[in-house]
């Protein structure tokens, strides 16, 4: 799996991979997004042999200008890529992102209205009155935190339990989950991802029986061009919320409070002006998003001159694309002003996160909630949490401390 | 000025309508309005930042000139 092909030519062959090498490996005080921007020193599209957490070679593209040719080209670059065929022994493709269009469409026109930047605006109270409650819990015990697992994630479950219309008592085992198939063993992930589809199978079954006002009642009623939704479809879109919807906000705020946490001057500006939240929010998605997307050739096709066979694997990296000199002036400085930033952590092209408005606002509320009720915070103790790379960059442990030392 | 909307490029990232509402309006997918946009004079400021926060580069600025952005 991890030799070169033939049509790939030697000098376009790099050691690279997002798995080993300086900032991948899990490391305390890592900077996984900024170990990548030096790629930009170097050609704009490479191949890296040994890729994917299963060796598989993948081109990698550099610039923001051909990830949004690639990305927007959904016909030449397919986004079936059977993320659960290993874990399930069968494909079951998560909806609408390993559809490619024209099928794409209909799910997209189907789902887009229930994500809308209008429609998350209705959640906002609730999504809001969860990010408090959470917070004053942690005041309550404390002066200090861990961040992932006493806000992050009941903060993003707790949003996608509502989301999904199901009961916040579920908490502690969609946690369980999550933390599975995100960051166990391969052994864990494939089971945590058959007990997803098992869960969300009987969620259908459970909706097909009894209707109720919520999202997978929505969906099992719904029509695709002018047909009935199967269950295939309708846990396939369940499924997807699941996998791209807590890991990847988890993170974000994980990433956002690291850098607050280091930069006690932007902590009391934003205090200060807490309209400017909204902008530093899209600022650290620039600078630290976790999502590679990853493409298929869906035939052989020529790339600014470069042999690409069907088949192949293209890996377009949000957080290297959002380093690109080209499209952001110092794009290595972190501006929490920064105007026109056209950055690419939600994708390009149809794929686009159809959540990236309700984490958007996720994000945002959790800031803002946080700087209004937390004083100054620091890294407890000084000690930087994990990063690490791979298919989905991420942090651990971020612990924060604030006024007199922890408990 | 006016701006032209390439409607097919638009993924629904809302940039525009959210830096400048009174310019870009979204239909209820949140996707762009179909159709160029004739920008009222004195809104050519906003029309501009909207167009520029666009990540797919689907709506274009014709015919703008540089003093009316002040």
């Amino acid at each position: 799996m991890s030799t070169v092909p033939d049509h790939v030519p030697a000098e376009l062959v790099k050691d690279f991979s997002y798995f080993t090498g300086p900032g991948m490996c899990p490391m305390r005080g890592g900077d996984p997004q900024g170990a990548l921007a030096a790629l930009h020193d170097g050609p704009p599209v490479f191949y890296a042999p040994n890729n994917t957490y299963d060796g598989y070679g993948t081109w990698v593209f550099v610039r923001a200008e051909d990830q949004r040719r690639v990305l927007q080209d959904a016909e030449t670059f397919s986004s079936h890529r059977k993320i659960f065929e290993k874990a399930l022994g069968y494909d079951l493709p998560t909806i609408p992102l390993e559809v490619d269009p024209p099928e794409h469409g209909a799910y997209r026109s189907l789902l887009n209205p229930l994500l809308s930047p209008k429609r998350v605006m209705a959640m906002e109270a609730a999504n809001r009155a969860r990010a408090v409650e959470l917070i004053e819990g942690i005041k309550a015990r404390g002066n200090d935190c861990e961040v992932m697992n006493e806000f992050a994630f009941p903060f993003a479950v707790g949003v996608f339990l509502e989301f999904l219309g199901l009961p916040q008592s579920r908490r502690e085992e969609f946690l369980g989950w999550a933390d599975k198939q995100f960051h166990g063993t391969p052994e864990e992930r494939g089971e945590a991802i058959r007990t997803v589809i098992a869960f969300m199978q009987e969620l259908v079954d459970l909706r097909r029986r009894e209707p109720a006002e919520d999202f997978m009642t929505f969906v099992v009623q719904a029509k695709v061009d002018g047909r009935e939704m199967t269950d295939k479809e309708a846990v396939g879109m369940g499924a997807l919320l699941f996998v791209a919807g807590l890991d990847t906000v988890a993170a974000a705020i994980g990433f956002d409070f690291r850098y607050l946490a280091e930069n006690p001057e932007q902590q009391e500006k934003l205090r200060a002006e807490p309209q400017g939240v909204v902008l530093a929010v899209e600022e650290l998605l620039r600078a630290f998003p976790t999502v590679i997307m990853t493409r298929i050739a869906s035939r052989d096709t020529e790339y600014d001159g470069i042999k690409i066979k069907a088949g192949d694997r293209i890996s377009c990296p949000s957080m290297v694309a959002n380093r690109d000199p080209q499209e952001f002036p110092d794009p290595n400085t972190i501006d929490l002003a920064r105007p026109n930033n056209r950055h690419v952590a939600f994708a390009y092209g149809p794929h686009r996160c159809l959540g990236s408005h309700l984490a958007r606002r996720e994000l945002a509320i959790a800031m803002e909630e946080w700087l209004k009720r937390i004083p100054t915070f620091r890294l407890k103790d000084g000690v930087a949490p994990t990063t690490y790379g791979g298919h989905v960059f991420g942090i651990e442990d971020v612990r924060l401390a604030w006024g007199a030392a922890g408990r | 000025m006016k701006i032209r909307v390439v409607k097919e490029k638009c993924a629904g990232h809302a940039r525009c309508w959210a830096q400048s509402p009174e310019i870009y309006d979204l239909d209820d997918e949140g996707y762009i309005l179909d159709g160029d946009i004739d920008v009222p004079e004195g809104q050519e400021r906003a029309a501009w930042l909207g167009a520029k926060s666009c990540p797919e580069r689907a709506l274009v600025i014709e015919d703008y000139k540089k003093d009316s952005a002040a």
